[in-house]
């Protein structure tokens, strides 16, 4: 598969911290890639995250994929019964400047997150001052 | 075919433990991706066609919280049949210009003294809530004792 040569999920390296910087846990969100001609489309799942909690940063070839979910267990509710994770859903991939950047876009409805992400039309040298 | 490069898990890692200085870090999860990738050929993971739920009470009601990211509003159904709740969903997406369609359904057992008649759902952020208000009879009653 294509992908294997240009996206890549990045080993788990969590950008969650508890407060006294130990890493935190995060859970790997269920979602998709596909490999369309122009460009990927990442289909990520993250039911309970509203836009407020979610955080889409590319640094250093890295794309990475940070959603909180909004609902906190209210006062007075005690649980029963629970199957969902109640952690932050954290995702990432290195592209190796495969994608265009500037060109991302992404949509969340309903606790999907569509992201699409274009194929860089050529590597374009880049020129580096030097002080 | 590109070569893959792994970053090293040392870089920006906070870790000061022998796990971050692992030679092995980079193949480890190349072998979790791999088996992620294998196993995944056999169905959507996380959602199989059981999707994850919360009950939770309070003195009042009982509450069921399901995940069900990215359904059509018109076609979750909420059903109370004989002192369960059933939900069922479909998730309709276009992968490529054919559209798929994935149905999901559970039922979960009630506990007595629900008010089938007042219950209520709502659907927001990919979370189907719905808030089952509890009968009279079972919920908790505080008796004021006085003390001489």
């Amino acid at each position: 598969m294509s992908l294997f040569s240009s996206l890549i999920q990045s080993p788990d390296r969590s950008a969650e911290r508890f407060d006294d910087g130990r890493p935190g846990l995060s859970v790997k969100p269920h979602y998709e890639i596909v490999d369309a001609k122009d460009g990927y489309a990442l289909t990520v799942y993250l039911p309970g995250v509203a836009k407020d909690g979610l955080q889409i940063t590319v640094e250093n070839d890295e794309l990475r994929v940070v959603g909180r979910p909004a609902w906190k267990r209210p006062e007075g509710w005690t649980t029963l019964y629970n199957e969902a994770a109640d952690a932050p859903f954290e995702l990432a991939f290195e592209h190796g400047n495969a994608i265009d950047v500037e060109k991302i876009h992404a949509e969340l409805r309903d606790g999907v997150l569509r992201v699409s992400l274009p194929k860089a039309e050529t590597l374009r040298p880049r020129k580096i001052a030097v002080n | 075919m590109r070569m893959v490069r792994y970053v090293n898990s040392n870089n920006r890692s906070s870790g000061s433990g022998i796990a971050a200085v692992s030679p092995w870090t980079g193949l480890e999860s190349e072998i979790d991706r791999l088996f992620n990738n294998a196993l995944s050929n056999f169905g959507p993971s996380r959602f199989g066609h059981q999707f994850p739920v919360g009950v939770y009470e309070d003195a009042n009601n009982t509450y069921i919280r399901a995940e069900l990211p990215g359904v059509n509003r018109d076609e979750i159904n909420v059903e109370m049949v004989d002192g369960s709740l059933n939900i069922s969903a479909v998730r309709k997406q276009k992968t490529g210009g054919v559209e798929e369609s994935f149905s999901f359904s559970r039922s979960i057992s009630l506990p007595e003294g629900i008010h089938t008649d007042h219950v209520a759902a709502t659907y927001e952020n990919g979370i189907l809530s719905v808030t089952l208000p509890k009968r009279e009879e079972v919920k908790p009653k505080k008796i004021s004792v006085a003390v001489n």
